[in-house]
């Protein structure tokens, strides 16, 4: 029973991933904590759902389009709410008006598509497989899978791409790397982008292997976007994912064995004991305030 | 001089504060007031940690509830009186924010954040399910009418007086604060936490104190509301709430105490006000916040606090 557990709760660990890496990326950057990160992600999922339902699209187009609608919606709240309030002195005030922002996509989308629990068709036949003798449904293997794809993807765009490249020193020092001629504006698009883009794959692969979808998703989303790399260590990647994998891991295990009711006090619980004892996360480093 | 126009400002504010249910009637008008009154005072008491101190807390919801759940407990299980229940529900939910501030002290910056948003939640699930405590989703419900000496408050209005007497017993304490040597140390701490230790000031302690001191006063909130409302359940004290608080408290404009009231009064009546449109009321809200912050990011009154030309100094490299 218990390497079931543990390869579910790996792939519910890896569609976490997903989600944090994005906003992973936007901390990383910009220090913001996108609140409306997971109204974004649940948006798009959204989209996807009503191309698959209502317009019989192929689910492969549906789902490209719901990630571009993603994306794009993403760096559209930057480039409105956030961007005016860039800058150290504005951080938290950032941080509050992509609260509003999450209150306006919520309203938004319960308007179009009402605040009960939709069903969501899965995207392909999910029988059970047996592989070493654990039986899973295919979806989570796939879902590992595209997993693994997304995140090598990620981090070899980073280390080799220019604009991956850009995205780096942005993250290390913004106005340094504006001075050595990297396009700030853009590169911090493009972070959101990705970031949407990657947070409605986790949410469509959410919503296709539990075949549910509700609005009440974004923000449950957001806190697990939240916790996943913050366990990690926030700002990196890799971290998310190490996040995301353990978040996941966490919920199966004391879902099953400990008790459900009392699952997210004990992984807050542990939250707050891995951050005091390691106040950066697991694969966060420590960076020298500079004076 | 400009001290003697503060007092007398204040005095006046007060008396027509004591007046307004002479003019105003209607009952529904007078629970909106305590409403606001309730939500001032922990938006006042946030305000201190967050705009004074410079620690974005968002689990002030938790403090809140943990006042409420005290005196709900006490008043109806332990038939307690309802003042040494207030100051009880005060007092528990300093310890908690000493509990939390304390094992927080070598956190910085945004992981106390964190924390603070898993410690309300902690909360709210444990008041969840905790049923032989708490009562769970369902809550405590009949929470006896408080009395005060012979007077005893039942009606809106009673409790407007109450809530009254609590608001500016917060308020007038925090101003005082604020002006103080502490409220100096903390305001020292907003504008560069290392150049405040520099000059030594014990930041960990001085954060602490802030935290606790803050919490204190939402623990009185929360008293208050449980004797209010009759009842609470957890899904009072969610992180929406917290949430909320933060929202007035930056759309009044942090480090004002008198801009505080303004962004409660704002988002309460704008809850109000687009109450017929229900469907699209949230979107309003959120529209407002964004466009509010986005002009004017010192928030409505904000405009004209001070802090705008201190922190004109920041440079873009400190982070």
């Amino acid at each position: 029973m218990f390497t079931e557990i543990f390869v579910v709760g790996l792939s519910l660990g890896a569609i976490y991933a997903l989600i944090a890496i994005g906003y992973s990326m936007v901390y990383g950057i910009l220090k913001l904590m996108n609140f409306a990160h997971g109204d974004i992600y649940a948006f798009g999922s959204f989209i996807c759902y009503t191309l698959l339902t209502k317009y019989n699209l192929n689910p492969i187009l549906s789902i490209i389009i719901a990630m571009i609608v993603g994306g794009i919606l993403a760096s559209m709240v930057e480039r409105l709410a956030y961007r005016p309030l860039r800058g150290p002195e504005y951080r938290n005030i950032s941080m509050i008006s992509a609260l509003g922002v999450a209150y306006i996509i919520q309203n938004t989308s319960e308007n179009f598509w009402s605040r009960q629990v939709h069903f969501f068709p899965s995207i392909i036949s999910n029988p059970f497989v047996s592989i070493f003798g654990i039986q899973i449904p295919t979806t989570q293997y796939l879902t590992l899978g595209i997993v693994i794809i997304v995140v090598v993807t990620l981090n070899l765009f980073l280390k080799y791409h220019k604009i991956g490249k850009g995205i780096l020193c942005a993250s290390q020092d913004i106005p340094a790397s504006s001075l050595m001629g990297i396009p700030i504006n853009k590169t911090i698009s493009i972070v959101y982008l990705l970031g949407g883009t990657i947070g409605v794959i986790g949410g469509i692969l959410y919503a296709s292997s539990y075949n549910a979808l509700s609005i009440s998703m974004g923000f449950s989303g957001t806190i697990v976007a939240f916790e996943a790399s913050v366990f990690g260590g926030i700002g990196s990647i890799n971290g998310a994912l190490v996040g995301g994998l353990i978040l996941g891991l966490l919920h199966s295990i004391v879902g099953f064995y400990v008790s459900t009711a009392y699952r997210d006090v004990i992984t807050f619980a542990i939250l707050i004991i891995i951050l005091l004892v390691r106040p950066k996360g697991i694969l966060g480093r420590y960076v020298e305030e500079k004076v | 001089m400009k001290k003697n126009k503060n007092i007398i400002i204040i005095i006046l504010a007060v008396a027509l504060s004591f007046l307004l249910p002479s003019f105003v009637k209607n009952y529904y008008w007078i629970g909106i007031f305590n409403l606001v009154l309730i939500y001032s005072i922990l938006c006042l008491s946030l305000n201190l940690i967050f705009g004074f101190t410079n620690l974005l807390s968002v689990g002030h919801a938790a403090f809140y509830g943990i006042g409420a759940y005290t005196t709900a407990i006490l008043l109806t299980r332990y038939h307690f009186a309802f003042f040494p229940a207030l100051i009880l529900s005060g007092v528990i939910a300093v310890f908690f924010g000493l509990f939390l501030g304390i094992s927080t002290s070598r956190v910085r910056g945004d992981y106390f954040t964190v924390i603070s948003i898993v410690f309300g939640e902690i909360f709210r699930l444990i008041m969840q399910n905790w049923i032989s405590f708490s009562g769970g989703a369902v809550g405590i419900v009949g929470i006896p009418a408080p009395q005060i000496f012979s007077w005893r408050i039942i009606s809106e209005k009673d409790f407007y007086f109450l809530g009254l007497i609590l608001f500016w017993f917060t308020y007038i304490t925090l101003s005082l604060l604020v002006k103080s040597k502490l409220g100096r140390a903390f305001i020292a701490i907003r504008e560069d936490e290392l150049a405040a230790s520099t000059m030594g000031i014990h930041t960990i302690m001085y954060k602490i104190l802030s935290f606790s001191i803050g919490c204190f006063y939402a623990g009185l909130a929360g008293s208050y509301y449980a004797v209010y409302n009759t009842a609470i359940a957890p899904s009072s004290f969610t992180l929406d709430e917290s949430c909320l608080m933060i929202i007035m408290v930056v759309l009044g404009g942090i480090g004002n105490l008198t801009a505080t009231i303004s962004g409660v009064v704002v988002m309460l009546f704008a809850t109000e006000v687009f109450r017929p449109l229900y469907h699209y009321r949230l979107l309003l809200i959120g529209l407002i916040m964004v466009i509010v912050l986005v002009r004017y990011p010192y928030g409505i009154l904000g405009i004209f606090n001070k802090m705008k030309s201190i922190r004109k100094k920041y440079n873009y490299r400190k982070v």
